[in-house]
């Protein structure tokens, strides 16, 4: 069994997603179990108004803390976070979280390649970086730049996805992501997260 | 995509120093970095390539800093917090005989012209001051002419109306060649004027401040000193107005304030 270390390495699960991946994430999140070694960090596009609080939302599926971060918090182990809507979510190379609302990606503040892209160059390891159903490109940058770093990157089967343009464009830019088919999407996912 | 390293901004903002005179070395290095890397794309060039790009002789090194620290606002920006501020802070404030405001951080002005209009319609505008300042000149400029494009105004309107507004917006602007022109009766209780959060100092007493959505772009050294700026610049029992995903945390000055609305990032100086 793993044990959650508070004085070990901080390394990072990064997930992101945009329309079809909402039923995806719930699902992770159900197979999240205390004690995390690492930080988990959901990217959800979503609309500025949304009002929704997923650490809300989700609280019963899971007993690990979730929270929509604060500016400068410090990006623990054993947690769960998720981008807050009309900000880009960043990774500082201080282990802290950093907003930033300058111009969206795609159309989508908060961005997933904002978010991967941050982390990638934040010197913090990347345990796995995996990118869901969604209908625009974002994401396929940040994930590319990921596996060039030699961080493990999984895709869903776009022909899976609700919407495929994501996983798509993301295999378009870098073709050797690992993928995730249906039938074993969520045995991969739990491998992962243990 | 080029994705700029840490150890390239570095270098990047002695350079631009050395250069400009312009100082990035209190800026937070992650949004920076976003910055900068996007602006390599845009321009399509890599770090070397921007390097030479900026030698000294050109303006070229002007319009980088320019994109490296513009912000954009809009009208009425999270409704519920001008619903808030409308509810909450100008009834407290209502007895007072004279009042001024601090929007620090103004970029085009969208920020004052909402508490101009809604100060309006509160009853208070006439014996209200609002300073908005602002380190670009350039913003300065725009903010003064208070023109919008159509497209940004009806995100304005729906701003406006989501946060109680009592009219439509389309009372308080003209439109001539497809822009909106604010009223200048609003602008006239607006001072707008360059200040640099990062280097100047208390320039009056305020009772409300805004500076919402700046400090997130500043390291956390210098943010604890900005926060010093405006807590010094803050009456007995004024507010202070912060951005959603911002706290007092890590300000050094947590004692200082009692909590207003911890959703939306109001406090109010107590001592």
């Amino acid at each position: 069994m793993s044990m959650a270390k508070d004085n070990g390495a901080l390394s990072l699960v990064l997930i992101g997603g945009s329309s079809g991946s909402f039923a995806i994430f719930e699902e992770i999140i159900r197979l999240v179990r205390n004690p995390l070694s690492f930080a988990l960090i959901f990217v959800l596009h979503r609309g500025k108004s949304s009002t929704a609080v997923l650490p809300e939302i989700f609280k019963n599926k899971t007993n690990v803390a979730m929270s929509e971060p604060y500016h400068l918090d410090p990006i623990k182990a054993n947690s769960i976070y998720f981008a807050y809507p009309d900000y880009h979510l960043l990774i500082g190379p201080d282990q802290r979280f950093y907003y930033d609302r300058t111009d969206k990606d795609f159309f989508s503040r908060p961005s997933i390649d904002a978010t991967f892209l941050s982390a990638a160059v934040s010197g913090i390891p990347v345990k796995a970086a995996m990118l869901f159903s969604g209908s625009s490109a974002d994401g396929a940058f940040g994930m590319k730049a990921l596996a060039e770093r030699g961080f493990p990157t999984y895709v869903q089967n776009p022909a899976d996805a609700e919407s495929p343009r994501m996983p798509e464009q993301a295999l378009l830019a870098y073709e050797k992501h690992q993928v995730m088919v249906d039938g074993n999407l969520f045995s991969i996912i739990n491998d992962i997260l243990q | 995509m080029v994705l700029m390293e840490y150890s390239e901004l570095e270098i990047l903002i002695v350079r631009i120093r050395e250069i400009s005179g312009f100082d990035f070395s209190g800026y937070a290095r992650p949004s920076l970095l976003r910055r900068a890397s996007r602006y390599l794309t845009t321009h399509k060039m890599n770090f070397h390539e921007l390097l030479a790009y900026i030698e000294p002789g050109g303006n070229v090194v002007y319009g980088l800093i320019q994109e490296l620290t513009v912000n954009y606002s809009e009208m009425f920006r999270d409704a519920d917090f001008f619903m808030k501020v409308k509810t909450e802070v100008f009834t407290y404030l209502e007895s007072y005989p004279t009042l001024r405001f601090w929007v620090a951080g103004c970029a085009s002005g969208e920020e004052a012209y909402s508490l101009a209009i809604f100060l309006k319609e509160a009853g208070f505008l006439g014996r209200s001051l609002i300073y908005a300042t602002d380190l670009s000149n350039k913003a300065l400029t725009a903010a003064r002419e208070g023109i919008f494009t159509l497209g940004n105004v009806r995100t304005f309107s729906e701003n406006y109306l989501a946060a109680g507004g009592q009219h439509s917006l389309s009372d308080y602007y003209h439109v001539a060649y497809n822009k909106a022109a604010m009223l200048p009766e609003l602008r006239s209780n607006i001072v707008f004027s360059m200040h640099d959060l990062t280097g100047d100092g208390v320039f009056n007493e305020f009772q409300f401040i805004s500076c919402r959505n700046v400090m997130i772009y500043f390291t956390l050294e210098l943010r604890q000193k900005v926060f010093r700026l405006l807590y010094d610049s803050l009456s007995m029992l004024g507010f202070l107005c912060l951005g959603k995903r911002e706290t007092l945390r890590y300000s050094g000055l947590e004692e200082n304030f009692k909590v207003v609305d911890s959703t939306l990032n109001i406090y109010q100086k107590i001592r």
